[in-house]
């Protein structure tokens, strides 16, 4: 393959410049509307190349609303719900990896294939349930439903990983006289790096993603990013004018960490994805 | 049981059920025990704002087949699924392509790649409400370059509106079919392209021959999760159009959702809820005793 003549690398180039285009220009657009001027903003055509840049969008932005609060409920629901599963799962991932009983492999099959049930689906019976708990607008109700999305894709990857590293280390420890917690804390943990960076970082970005949970089971107490960005025409008091100034600058800051962090571990995502999504 | 092992064995088993306690347990109670409800609400009048909750039978499911806000609904669904459906077959596959390509630019196209998989769909559809904008939208200020008298409101136009819902969903999603549909390509054994090469076989052979029997499988499979996403997508409509114009857009979870939560028809929207189960579960079933037949 690595002879190509010089027509088959003129094309391979222009073809991902295209693609290049079609992801990067709308991201650029978003970017650069969130640094104009608010007058420089409804120009027709368009001017991507504004000669003044300004702050003022996200200036506005923090005044009008709670930006840190948001942030600090985003990342609450999303680092408790990740610590959670990372705990489950990797006792759930040992249990599957290990054993070979019937309705143990049967059990794996449920929590893998239970993806194919939406959300959407559960959710009438989810809010009855969480509201007779007391749990809607917690972070405890919240949490749980996070937890539950992030559980069938990081017990697949879990239990992959495990199921590669060699059952003789364990045995050796169990003839030291090691019970089932050390073993799973002690020796399988370590290992486990891996499969816990790569689970961490998918998980984060589907939290970030997620946002038919906190639409449905939150109200006014707890409000991440992806509702409040929903709220901004409100928060000025635009109903039928979109604040494209001030929703453009809550976009990026809601962008730019996901980008920062696709770019640092493209490598690791994207084999995360092909490892744990499709099992054959 | 095995003599003097049975102790031990049991143990052991019993150590197995307490570590996926807790993951069974959420999973069960998150979708099981849901599903089997909606079934049972959906028999139901049932509403928090008129404090109702009665038995009546199939008179909910009678409603959903008269309501014309449904067929809508439906019928948007249908044909939601199955333009994208094709249109990622299309795409997805091409792209997959591209992407195991070995050549200098691959993190950075891999990376391009991923980012429209990361980011959120709320975000990236409040921001194409703005793009399908006539006068201060990107999409007609791209095509304005070239055709200056451009004029069309995307999102006012019932057509307008489903094409760019579409669009939209496709420049998301695409890329992770084209990630899953990479991880088959990959498993694909090289020195299979190389002799057909030699016996001078053509990219399309290759590709027809060769390509698409062995990555057959993980497109099936890869599809029916796609289809299944498709038949439950929401945020996009939520963020783009509110089912609008009309209910033009209208899919059937925001159908559901409207009912449920806006309406507090909680035993309508539940019958919405089975309506769409029902057409998941055929399709699922459906699909895994056709992938089980088909072999590689």
């Amino acid at each position: 393959m690595n002879n190509r003549s010089p027509l088959h690398k003129a094309l391979l180039i222009v073809v991902t410049l295209v693609v290049a285009f079609v992801v990067l220009w709308p991201m650029y657009w978003i970017l650069i509307s969130s640094l104009k001027p608010q007058d420089k903003l409804f120009a027709s055509p368009i001017d991507y190349f504004p000669l003044t840049l300004t702050l003022d969008s996200y200036h506005r932005l923090f005044t009008a609303m709670d930006i840190v609060s948001m942030s600090i409920a985003t990342a609450v629901i999303t680092a408790l719900s990740l610590a959670i599963t990372m705990v489950v799962c990797t006792m759930a991932g040992y249990a599957f990896a290990r054993s070979n009983n019937k309705l143990i492999l049967l059990a794996f099959g449920f929590v893998i294939f239970s993806t194919m049930v939406p959300f959407i689906i559960s959710v009438i019976p989810m809010y009855v349930f969480i509201r007779a708990l007391g749990l809607v607008d917690t972070y405890l109700g919240l949490v749980l439903l996070y937890t539950s999305h992030m559980v069938p894709f990081a017990v697949a990857v879990m239990t992959g990983f495990i199921k590669q590293i060699p059952v003789t280390i364990e045995e050796a420890a169990e003839v030291d006289g090691a019970g089932t917690t050390t073993l799973i804390v002690r020796i399988i943990s370590p290992l486990l790096k891996p499969a816990i960076a790569t689970v961490a970082i998918i998980n984060f970005i589907l939290a970030m993603n997620e946002f038919f949970i906190p639409l449905i089971f939150t109200i006014r107490k707890i409000v991440p990013l992806a509702i409040g960005i929903t709220k901004v025409p409100l928060s000025i008091n635009m109903h039928y004018v979109e604040p494209w100034d001030l929703i453009s600058a809550m976009g990026m800051l809601i962008i730019a960490p996901i980008v920062i962090f696709v770019v640092i571990f493209e490598k690791r995502i994207l084999s995360g994805l092909m490892a744990g999504s499709i099992k054959e | 049981m095995y003599g003097g092992t049975t102790v031990l064995e049991r143990r052991k088993l019993l150590i197995a059920w307490l570590l996926i306690l807790p993951v069974l347990a959420i999973r069960l109670a998150t979708t099981a025990y849901p599903t089997l409800s909606i079934f049972w609400y959906s028999l139901r009048d049932y509403s928090f704002l008129l404090r109702i909750n009665e038995f009546i039978g199939f008179r909910n499911i009678a409603y959903l087949v008269t309501d014309p806000k449904i067929g809508n609904a439906f019928s948007f669904t249908f044909v939601f699924t199955f333009v994208s459906i094709g249109l990622m077959l299309l795409g997805g596959i091409a792209l997959a392509h591209l992407l195991n390509v070995q050549f200098g630019g691959r993190r950075f196209l891999r990376t391009t790649a991923l980012i429209p998989w990361a980011l959120p769909m709320i975000v990236a559809g409040i921001a194409a409400r703005w793009a399908f904008n006539d006068v201060y939208g990107i999409v007609n200020d791209l095509v304005r370059r070239f055709a200056v008298d451009f004029r069309y409101d995307w999102l006012v136009s019932p057509v307008g509106a489903q094409a760019a819902i579409i669009a939209v969903d496709f420049w998301k999603n695409v890329s992770f079919f084209a990630i899953l549909t990479l991880a088959g390509l990959q498993n694909v054994p090289s020195e299979l392209y190389e002799s057909a090469k030699i016996d001078g076989a053509g990219p399309t052979t290759l590709l027809v021959r060769i390509t698409l029997p062995h990555i057959k499988r993980t497109l099936f499979i890869v599809s029916l999760f796609f289809i299944i996403w498709r038949l439950s997508s929401f945020d996009i409509v939520y963020a783009m159009t509110r089912g609008g114009p009309g209910s033009s857009t209208s899919l059937l979870a925001f159908r559901m959702y409207e009912e449920a939560f806006k309406n507090l028809s909680i035993g309508y929207a539940s019958s919405i809820a089975v309506a769409l189960f029902v057409i998941m579960a055929v399709a699922g079933v459906v699909g895994i005793a056709y992938y089980r037949r088909v072999d590689y």
